[in-house]
């Protein structure tokens, strides 16, 4: 009568690899976090010195890991690396594997890069210590979620997130703090309610063909979905993400949140917890639904389209400037869910490139927003006035990170969206053009907003102070991202060179997966159409050097398209 | 001696007939649990009679605390049995020792662990005397326990009113509050009335199996295939209408909100915890091990049972701004989870429902004991408002609280999650997706009422339509209120949580009540915690993390229990 | 498995039995109808149990006659004429007003209902278990000692714990009866919602209930009284109420 512990089948390890003697460094750069939100969360209250430091280190420490990482990552391999993996729940299949690839290798150094900048640049003085604990727990559900290898796992790590962001939210946020909470939390909790029976039913699918209970995605996807199953699965995960991320029709929370969370909260919210959601998409629905992400890419190309010129409207009408960035993340997110549904290497390449360079600027953005507020208290847009002339710094920093946003040549921005629109033209023209005119809007919100808010003469309003100018400390904790936003804007290589083999390996068994009900229409040899159409030659030959040489996924894909 | 024993024996003889009577072995050691707490509830009662003054409350609890240890232990004791042995029945096969019932034994020697703790602090607040709180938990124990070994259903029937009658009387013992009274006259009236659905129901199955033993039934419904069952599912439905009652499964709910509030809040707790163990160990024993065969007649009716419950359970809770009685909508909808394992009728079903019932009991009873704390003297105000700024006047209070409450909702890392995974990854594999989506919907419904107090907890402005109030210049003084106030609660609690976990004995029974809160704020109401609450909460608080992160050794004891059925 | 029992004819002394038994039970039930003193209708009660004992007398039922007469005729009717004893004996009723509206109707359906049912039991066979539901029981000796036998072997357990039972009872009665009568009620103050008009006559309001049982929506104050501390804390000030 008795069975041992193993209770629903057995359990498989797989996927100990070479990472397994190796220095656990995934498993340590989501524990590090955790461990010193315990210990901050130890200290005496008033020790306000102390939390910061700690929870700066903390970070930092995070940030150093992250680019051992980055080190130890080796460019041209399309598969998991650094891959540990340990049984944690056996009864329910849950393990506790961690691994990297291209595409989530810079999510989480994008990550650990934003975090630090998020502490310093936060404002809030109201209990630091609550503060340090929430925002470093935050981190540690974060890089757990572009870590995990295991389903369960990640919905594990993507749900404590919520936790972290409610507090930040509700405790630190504006006036309508806890509608914009609350509201929050419930959208992004109820949609993920369907991505758990969605696992769960996937997993049971897997177990009848297979025998094997198992969360590990890397099983999962060779799992045999009929047409109907493939689908519903695939609309359940897709909820979660939809909201999360946001796309269109699911934003109604995130302009609540955005605007109302503190400066740091909205930092991470839309530079990270919005990747989340679409780093689901490519991670999880292009990588387990082929056959549904093929038959419903149209409708997902449409609704990211959709937002595109949805969110530039909105935000054109804004008078909050903040509100007016968070609508304008929501179009820059239809960029990022457009690149990925277009189901070509270069514009899912551009896609998670997107999310890296959006992650930077929107991060900027809301911090320069979050100066002006503390100087004017306000977010009101015909309030601000001419600050251009006592700030002229600040306002050319703001410049920088505006251009970025809207995609001038040789920042950042435009990297992500140019792969993305090439890539989509290749396979959806017509979605391509329309989100072309995207582009146009957010030059036409931004440059207005701009201007209404730095040109013009600042009037004296009595007893206000003149706008001052930006200290070194928020100097310092922008030049980090003006840095980077110039850098990858001139030299994105680095980047391309590592996402390029993974996403070459999604997009092969997307191909491989879907072929034999609908054939992609002119799947493009990823490197070749790259080349012809990518601004960067030195970039991309050397990626086509790195993706053609030994590595199995790009040889094939090259053979398969021609 | 032996003169009056033959002669006895002869009228036993002479009266029964040819036939002789053959006793049944009685093996004590089966039902050790249950005499460990009858006859400790005895010894307590025998000493609150005979001792000269009126004893403290804190003894009683010790007491009762230890008794709850003692069976606690009993039952490893069967457990360890169990797993070597396999199942067995034992005295006339009236009691099933099987996983199954030991897990049950556990779950309710935890819950008469920590409940005394709670109720130590409230009877001492309240100036309340007597022995009768501990007493009644204690029967109420038994009985629970006595519902979960039965093999027969006037067992169980006995066991449901052992469990329930204490109940009752606990509902009522706070004579102050009419509410009290009013509760427990409804709770008794409703309860009778369900007991008495729930006797037809074993009347009609007898009628329809010719016996109330469960295996028997089970093997003569495997024996014979029924062509007109119509009595047979008269009186399954009619078990079904009972055990819905106790458990506050929605349409049978409406008693619930009104005694939850109605009760002392401990006594909730207690009540809560308790009546969902004893009810929900029977409810799946008769009808997953017992009833099988009838599966595809009753599942559709606890599939209807179940969403009702799930969908108004959450629903109704939200617009709750008494914070006891959203407390009692939310077990609604808890209760619609284990029904969910009971739905699935699955080994996978029935290990999710017992570990959500044993991680259910442990967050209610210290949900129940905080809200027992915030409602201070008198016990007659929950409202949410008493919980604004909580967070900032007790902060460790106020994280266990969230903590709790998190739980509840089924937040990551903590044992709810794990106990809504469970039930909805049995309802999965039993191809209810329906139901699935359903559960998890609720539980985002859900969220939104338990984070609502968190958010008051934490907020000092109170619920989000206060807000408005504050602007500005407000805000920015608040603020400053908030950064002057440097009282340090943390260290004194957890410093108290730490020496009454040592000394509970020891230690001052009760400890002083804050100082006013600070200017600005007059009228915040106050909050003591007296250590015996702080250790319980400290037990309740400690499982769900410890377990949220560390969820193995847990779901092994549910899923084994199910294995040695 | 009750094809072989067969029912005996009745003989004379059964049918004399029968008939006498039934003239009690019928004449006892219309007198508890119709009799003007309720210590009348219910010693007319007491005879129409009675003569439902001896029906079971008659139909070899022994046991259930001794549980007749000690738990209806003993127990019930004694703790009616209490009541009864108790409310005043002279208290005149209106008998023919109907307290509810429909009663007669309600209690003719309900009458015929019962009929119906036991003249379809009576009438038709279950296809059941082990046992016939209109045979007689299994083996010899009388229902008596089949039952005390079951008491101690089959049901030795439910049988024991129904001491436990007895026990609840005691104590139960014990603590709601008793009047805490040495300890001083704490004045409860009482602050009035201002939004929702509580009833002001009466000092308890509705403290914390609910009068809809069956799960209203609404929420739920009515009124919301704050206990004053015997020590020194400051009244609340109506501002505490929540926002509604």
């Amino acid at each position: 009568m008795i069975v041992g512990s193993s209770a629903f089948g057995p359990i498989v390890l797989t996927g100990i690899t070479q990472g397994q003697r190796a220095f656990p460094y995934l498993t340590t750069m989501v524990l590090v976090p955790v461990g010193v939100a315990l210990l901050v969360a130890l200290l005496p209250k008033g020790s306000t010195w102390a939390i910061r430091a700690a929870g700066m280190a903390g970070s930092l420490g995070v940030l150093g890991i992250a680019a051992a990482v980055l080190d130890q990552f080796q460019s041209g391999d399309g598969g998991y690396q650094m891959v540990s993996a340990h049984s944690w729940v056996a009864p329910f299949g849950l393990s506790w594997t961690l691994g990297v690839d291209g595409v989530s290798l810079f999510l989480v150094l994008m990550t650990a890069v934003l975090f630090p900048i998020a502490l310093a640049g936060a404002t809030e003085r109201t209990n630091p210590k609550a503060f340090t604990v929430w925002v470093l727990l935050l981190e540690a559900g974060c890089i757990g979620s572009f870590l995990s290898l295991d389903l369960l796992l990640f919905f594990l790590f993507f749900e404590t997130t919520l936790v972290p962001v409610y507090f930040i939210i509700g405790g630190w946020g504006h006036e309508r703090r806890g509608y914009a909470a609350t509201k929050f939390f419930v959208y992004t909790f109820a949609a993920s309610a369907f991505m758990l029976v969605g696992i769960l039913a996937l997993v049971f699918i897997h177990q009848g063909q297979t025998g094997v209970t198992t969360f590990d995605i890397r099983q999962l996807a060779n799992t045999h979905l009929s047409g109907t199953a493939d689908v519903l699965l695939f609309c359940s995960f897709t909820a979660a993400f939809a909201v999360k991320a946001p796309i269109f029709p699911f934003h109604t929370w995130s302009p609540d949140a955005y605007g109302e969370a503190p400066a740091a909260g909205s930092v991470l919210l839309a530079g990270v917890m919005a990747k989340l959601g679409t780093y689901g998409i490519v991670r999880f629905d292009l990588g387990l639904f082929p056959h549904a992400v093929v038959v419903l890419a149209p409708l997902l190309l449409s609704l990211g389209v959709i937002g595109i010129i949805y969110g530039g409207i909105v935000a054109a009408v804004q008078r909050d400037l903040k509100r007016l960035v968070a609508y304008s993340s929501l179009a820059h997110l239809g960029f990022i869910v457009v690149g990925a549904f277009a189901l070509t290497g270069e514009a899912l390449s551009g896609s998670v490139l997107q999310m890296v360079n959006h992650g930077l600027y929107t991060t900027a953005l809301f911090l320069l927003i979050a100066m002006i507020y503390r100087r004017r208290g306000t977010f009101s847009i015909p309030k601000l006035k001419g600050l251009q002339g006592s700030a002229p710094v600040m306002a050319g920093v703001f410049t920088v990170v505006m251009l970025a946003s809207i995609g001038v040549p040789g920042l950042n921005g435009f990297v992500g969206e140019f792969l993305i629109l090439a890539g989509t033209f290749l396979t959806h023209r017509w979605w391509a053009v329309v989100a072309t005119a995207g582009i146009i809007l957010a030059a036409v919100y931004l440059l207005w907003a701009y201007q209404q808010v730095f040109h013009g003469k600042q009037e004296p309003d009595g007893d206000e102070a003149p706008f001052a100018e930006m200290t070194w400390r928020e100097g310092l904790v922008l030049a980090p991202l003006v840095g980077l936003i110039v850098f990858l804007g001139v030299y994105p290589q680095p980047l391309l060179q590592r996402i390029t083999p993974s996403v070459d390996a999604i997009v092969l068994h997307l191909e491989q997966s879907a072929h034999p009900k609908i054939p992609l229409a002119g799947q493009p040899v990823t490197s070749t159409v790259a080349a012809r159409l990518d601004p960067y030659p030195s970039a991309v030959t050397v990626s086509i050097s790195s993706s053609s040489g030994s590595r199995r996924h790009t040889r094939t894909n090259v053979k398969g398209a021609k | 001696m032996t003169g009056s024993t033959g002669v006895l024996g002869a009228l036993a003889a002479h009266l029964l007939g040819a036939g002789g009577l053959v006793l049944p072995h009685l093996n004590y050691s089966t039902i050790l649990p249950e005499l460990i707490l009858l006859g400790g509830m005895l010894v307590i009662l025998a000493a609150s009679a005979l001792s000269p003054r009126p004893l403290p409350t804190e003894v009683y609890a010790t007491a009762t605390v230890g008794l709850g240890i003692a069976s606690l232990i009993a039952s490893l004791v069967l457990w360890r049995d169990v797993t070597s042995h396999g199942a067995f029945t034992a005295i006339a096969r009236s009691i099933d020792v099987d996983g199954f019932a030991v897990f049950f034994l556990v779950v309710v020697s935890c819950i008469l662990i920590v409940a005394p703790m709670f109720a130590a602090g409230y009877l001492r607040r309240e100036g309340i005397t007597g022995c009768e709180y501990y007493v009644l938990a204690l029967i109420s124990g038994s009985g629970a326990m006595f519902m979960a070994s039965a093999n027969d259903l006037i067992l169980i029937f006995l066991g449901l009113e052992i469990l329930s009658i204490p109940l009752y009387v606990l509902a009522g013992l706070d004579h102050r509050r009419e509410a009290s009274g009013e509760a427990a006259m409804k709770y008794f009236v409703l309860g009778a009335f369900s007991s008495a659905i729930f006797v037809y129901g074993i009347a009609l199955t007898y009628g329809a199996t010719g016996s109330t033993n469960l295996a028997e039934i089970g093997a003569f419904l495997s024996r014979n295939v029924i062509t007109s069952n119509g009595v047979l599912l008269g009186g399954l439905a009619l078990l079904l209408v009972g055990f819905a009652f106790k458990v506050a499964a929605v349409p049978f709910h409406m008693w619930t909100p009104d005694v939850y509030q109605g009760a002392p809040t401990p006594a909730t707790g207690f009540m809560a915890a308790m009546a969902k163990a004893g009810g929900f160990a029977a409810l799946l024993r008769v009808f997953v091990s017992t009833f099988p065969t009838l599966r595809t007649s009753w599942q559709p009716v606890v599939w209807v049972l179940a969403i009702l419950t799930l969908v108004l359970g959450a629903v109704v809770a939200i617009v709750q701004n008494d914070v006891k009685r959203m407390l009692a909508y939310s077990s609604i909808n808890h209760a619609g989870f284990v029904l969910l394992g009971l739905e699935a009728a699955t080994a996978r079903g029935i290990a999710g429902s017992l570990y959500y019932v044993f991680v259910y009991s442990l967050l209610v009873l210290g949900s129940f004991a905080v809200v027992a704390a915030v409602g201070g003297n008198g016990d007659a105000d929950h409202d949410i408002s008493r919980y604004r700024g909580l967070g900032r006047r007790r902060p460790v209070l106020a994280v266990g609280f969230a903590i709790l409450l998190l739980a509840q909702a089924g937040a990551p890392f903590t044992t709810g999650f794990f106990s809504k995974f469970y039930v909805v990854e049995a309802a999965v594999a039993a191809h209810s997706y329906a139901l699935a989506v359903i559960a998890m919907g609720s539980a985002g419904v859900a969220a939104f009422f338990y984070l609502r107090v968190v958010f008051v907890m934490f907020s000092d402005v109170g619920i989000a339509g206060a807000s408005d109030v504050s602007r500005g210049g407000g805000e920015i003084a608040r603020a400053g209120a908030v950064a002057a106030e440097v009282r340090e609660q943390d260290a004194t609690l957890l410093g108290g949580a730490g020496a009454s976990a040592v000394a509970t004995l020891v230690a001052p029974a009760y400890v002083a009540a804050p100082e006013l809160a600070p200017e600005g704020t007059p009228s915040e109401p106050e909050v003591s915690v007296s250590p015996w609450v702080t250790t319980g909460l400290v037990l309740c608080v400690g499982a769900t993390l410890v377990f949220g992160i560390w969820p193995q050794p847990l779901v092994d004891f549910a899923h084994q229990a199910t294995l040695i059925f | 498995m009750g094809g072989a029992t067969v029912v005996a004819a009745a003989t004379v002394p059964d049918a004399l039995t029968f008939a006498i038994a039934a003239v009690i039970c019928v004449g006892g039930a219309f007198g508890v109808v119709l009799m003007r003193s309720p210590v009348h209708a219910a010693l007319s009660l007491v005879a129409t149990l009675f003569g439902i004992a001896v029906l079971f007398v008659e139909e070899d039922a022994q046991f259930l006659a001794a549980v007749q007469v000690i738990v209806y005729t003993g127990a019930i009717v004694v703790l009616f004429l209490f009541v009864i004893m108790l409310l005043g004996v002279d208290r005149k009723e209106r008998v023919l007003a109907d307290v509810f509206k429909g009663q007669r109707v309600v209690a003719l359906v309900l009458g015929l209902m019962v009929l119906a049912e036991v003249v379809l039991l009576g009438r038709s066979r279950w296809t059941t278990g082990a046992h016939s539901a209109t045979g007689s029981l299994e083996g010899s000796g009388s229902n008596v000692a089949k039952l005390g036998r079951a008491l101690f072997t089959a049901y030795l357990v439910p049988f024991e714990v129904t001491s436990a039972l007895l026990i609840v009872a005691v104590v139960g009665a014990v603590v709601l009866a008793r009047r805490p009568d040495h300890r001083p009620v704490e004045p409860i103050e009482e602050v009035e919602v201002p939004l929702v008009p509580g009833p002001d006559d009466d000092p308890f309001g509705a403290v914390g209930t609910d009068e809809d049982a069956g799960g209203s929506t609404a929420p739920d104050e009515t009124a919301s009284t704050v206990p004053e501390h015997a020590s020194s804390e400051p009244e609340h000030e109506p501002a505490e109420v929540p926002s509604t």
